[in-house]
């Protein structure tokens, strides 16, 4: 009878039972790839063992004056031991990667240019202002999708260097595994790559997957932890925090999480960031927004991400708005004055109070195909 | 406007076993009732005035069915139908559309018309009309069926576990196909559009459009089986809407085999009403062009789908005199068509066409069909778009490829009844779950590209 019935259900019953065989499997896969689980997982960090390195640091003052690169990949190093999480999978390789980083960090251009350089030299002048392309030969952008856009299709593509990918977060950008290294097989995370590379400019954008989830406060100490982090691993480093890109009024008007005010108050949280000395807020939006401080329709077909042809006026504005720190005439490679004295752009990482709100001086959106370049490389 | 579409977890966790238990246990006569009244809910999910429409339409047509015998009264009601869809067609610009008004609307026409022209009687049961009109399976997005095509099932129709779990395994079927192939393939087309027309490179604009020609068919097929399978657990059967279109050698027979209903009410109500192509070439022609300016009415009012939908009439037309000329040519040869040309001329033309129906600003579709044929360069390109995008969903464009062609039908057929199938099937189901609670619990998904 019993069976007589299984027989006549057999279908609704597999179902039912593979579908109790998912709920007991699928747990651990909802977990890792839920973002909102990653939260807890980096803000729970260990944050004093940060503060411990950096305090380890500050203490040696023998290095300093030294190659501060080779500081750094220490405390890198002694970093996935103690943090553990999320960095298994390089963790055999470390012992060798101490050994050959010097000599990694030697090879490339910029260190000698580096040791060149007048180090000791306590404050010197920041001036913001317009830089060329090879400005970026050294710098690195970390963003998401948007900055995956500025990786595929601005001029700056096989110049600088971009650890970017969909969907990133500012809670799981250390720990994701998205970097390629030449010699390597699979990816290693960003945290992992910024021990292998250096880079005397950083520029980050993120913060639009996030709006969806906790406070302007709660994201910002996020992003001043990375920040701290990035520091830690990249002292010479310029950081430049991109202000988070706005959505066309239209997306914006939407009534969902995604919101231009949403992300005005979180590019006033990030922007506090700014030290004005070694961390740089830009006002990015100030290039691609309109009257209603959003991003110009013309420029997006989904009202988040630039379209290719545009992604320019963005390249444009990171030219224009550079910290010439290391610009100093003897080394310079690049005539360019370097004092900017367009009053519309105001210098916005030198002041204390970073936070310019795109209404307040909004630039004309800019001739619109004026900084293309026609036709196909 | 929210729809509880078939592929959410709403639908499929909740709304579906809740109401199919109920459904199972009540008896026979009472059937029809728990069908309007979970169909009401279904539908209130979403849009509560457009169920207020829905009703007042059912019971309005339920009367006018009942008491219009002379012509006039045909035409003023049909109009008044007509009427409304039009209204809210145009009632800015569509935003305002009910769900599913362009489906229900059709029925009710063909229920009226078959009821003046004496083909079937008009519905006494106010409850089983409103089932007819209302049932959940083909509400949204059809097939659009006849009354006459359902009546006798309305009235009394086998549903035992048989039924239930054969409609469940082809809804199944039906859902791998949105879940697993539409909803995946459309984020090559959001690349496409985010990345901006004129910075893709002429390979990745064909890439593109083959993908999105994809997705659209998975998209439409896939509900369509899964309203067929709905169909089926309630007991009922409804028509197919699909037959492996992309396997067809000519643009009419596509159309022949792509959204049949759709193509079958036209051709009832429309082309053959017109005359057909019994009066001559040419009125016959001028007869395919009405029915091909309505249906781009029918999809939208906006100016590309009267592009599309001249497209396909004058490539219809084209390959008509073809035709007519290659008879006479080779009157001896009469069906050595070359049927592999045949077919390779459709699936180059059909995702051309098909350009046309996704691009609803003209200038825009200029830029992408421009690209296309590599008539104007390309502006901030990315030259390797195309490798990538092949990187990235080329086995998925592959996977989309074999499963247009009968290969799964046949598979499915075989293995529908046994064990090994079964589990296949069930796994399915939770893994088209398993993708759906992942995009919906990243509400993000749709920035991810």
């Amino acid at each position: 009878m019993t069976l007589k019935w299984c027989k006549k259900w057999s279908f609704v019953i597999i179902l039912a039972i593979t579908g109790i065989v998912y709920c007991g499997i699928d747990r651990d896969l909802l977990e890792i790839t839920r973002w909102e689980s990653l939260v807890p997982m980096v803000e729970g960090r260990p944050e004093d063992d940060w503060n411990v390195q950096q305090e380890e640091i500050v203490s040696d003052p023998g290095m300093e004056g030294d190659i501060q690169n080779g500081e750094t990949d220490q405390s890198g190093v002694s970093d996935p031991g103690a943090s553990g999480e999320g960095l298994g999978q390089a963790d055999p390789d470390d012992p060798e990667n101490i050994d050959s980083r010097p000599q990694d960090l030697t090879s490339p251009g910029d260190t000698e240019e580096e040791e060149t350089l007048p180090e000791p030299e306590p404050e010197p002048e920041i001036v913001i202002g317009r830089v060329e392309e090879d400005y970026f030969a050294d710098a690195l952008f970390l963003g998401d999708s948007r900055t995956v856009g500025l990786g595929q299709y601005g001029s700056l593509k096989d110049i600088a260097t971009f650890y970017a990918s969909t969907g990133m977060t500012i809670y799981k950008l250390l720990g994701a595994e998205i970097v390629e290294m030449p010699e390597q097989q699979g990816k290693i995370t960003v945290e992992e790559a910024l021990q292998h590379q250096s880079f005397r400019k950083i520029y980050i954008m993120m913060g639009i997957n996030e709006v969806g989830g906790g406070t302007a406060e709660s994201f910002a100490k996020a992003y001043g932890e990375v920040i701290a982090r990035i520091q830690e691993l990249q002292p010479d480093a310029i950081i430049y925090i991109e202000g988070i890109l706005k959505v066309t009024k239209a997306r914006s008007d939407k009534g969902d999480y995604i919101n231009n005010e949403a992300i005005e108050s979180r590019n006033e949280a990030i922007s506090q960031l700014a030290d004005g000395e070694k961390i740089f807020y830009l006002d990015v939006n100030q290039a691609v927004c309109d009257e209603d401080g959003g991003l110009v329709k013309d420029y997006t077909s989904d009202g988040v991400h630039l379209k290719a042809k545009y992604i320019a006026l963005w390249e444009e504005y990171l030219k224009d708005n550079a910290v010439l720190l290391d610009w100093t005439p003897g080394e310079s490679t690049d005539p360019a004055v370097p004092v900017d004295p367009d009053p519309m752009d105001p210098a916005v990482p030198a002041n204390p109070d970073p936070m310019v709100p795109a209404d307040s001086a909004p630039m004309p959106p800019a001739e619109p195909v004026a900084p293309m370049e026609n036709g196909e490389q | 406007m929210v729809v509880l579409v078939f592929s959410s977890i709403e639908f499929l966790l909740y709304f579906l076993p809740i109401f199919i238990l109920i459904y199972m246990i009540v008896p026979q006569k009472l059937k029809n009732v728990v069908l309007v009244l979970g169909s009401m809910v279904f539908y209130a999910y979403g849009d509560l005035f457009g169920l207020g429409l829905l009703a007042v339409s059912t019971a309005v047509n339920y009367l006018l069915a009942r008491v219009i015998r002379r012509k006039t009264g045909l035409v003023a009601a049909l109009a008044v139908n007509i009427g409304v869809l039009i209204s809210f067609k145009y009632y800015q610009g569509g935003a305002m559309l009910p769900i599913g008004i362009s489906f229900y609307t059709f029925q009710i026409v063909s229920y009226l018309v078959d009821v003046y022209r004496g083909e079937v009687a008009a519905e006494r049961n106010f409850i089983d009309f409103a089932a007819y009109v209302m049932m959940f399976p083909k509400l949204v997005m059809g097939p659009i069926t006849s009354y006459k095509d359902l009546r006798r099932q309305l009235h009394r129709r086998r549903c035992d576990a048989e039924c239930m779990q054969d409609g469940l395994k082809l809804f199944i079927l039906g859902l791998g196909g949105k879940v697993l192939l539409a909803d995946r393939l459309a984020l090559l087309w959001n690349e496409v559009q985010v990345t901006g027309f004129e910075s893709i490179s002429t390979p990745l604009a064909w890439i593109a459009a083959v993908a999105y020609s994809l997705q659209l068919y998975f998209d439409f097929a896939g509900y369509s089986v899964m309203a067929m399978g709905l169909g089926r657990m309630l007991g009922f059967k409804l028509p197919e809407n699909f037959r492996q279109p992309y396997m067809s050698a000519s643009v009419r027979e596509f159309y022949r085999r792509w959204h049949m209903s759709l193509g079958n009410w036209f051709c009832k109500y429309v082309y053959i009403p017109l005359g057909g192509s019994r009066r001559g070439e040419g009125r016959t022609v001028c007869n395919l062009l009405a029915v091909w300016l309505l249906t781009s009415l029918w999809h939208g009012t906006t100016g590309n789908f009267m592009v599309w939908g001249m497209g396909i009439c004058l490539l219809i037309v084209l390959e008509r005199q073809v035709g007519r000329l290659w008879k006479r040519i080779a009157k001896d040869r009469a069906g050595s068509k070359a049927p592999m040309i045949c077919h390779l001329y459709l699936v180059a033309v059909i995702p051309v066409t098909w350009m046309c129906f996704a691009i609803p600003d003209l200038e825009q579709l200029g830029i992408y069909l421009s690209r296309m044929f590599g008539l104007r360069s390309a502006v901030a390109m990315y030259v390797g778009d195309w490798q990538k995008a092949l990187g990235d969903y080329g086995l998925l464009l592959a996977a989309g490829i074999v499963a247009s062609t009968p290969l799964v039908r046949w598979i499915y057929q075989k293995l529908e009844k046994k064990w090994f199938g079964m589990i296949l099937l069930a796994a399915c189901f939770w893994f088209c779950v398993h993708r759906i609670l992942l995009q919906g619990e990243n509400p993000f998904m749709y920035l991810n590209f």
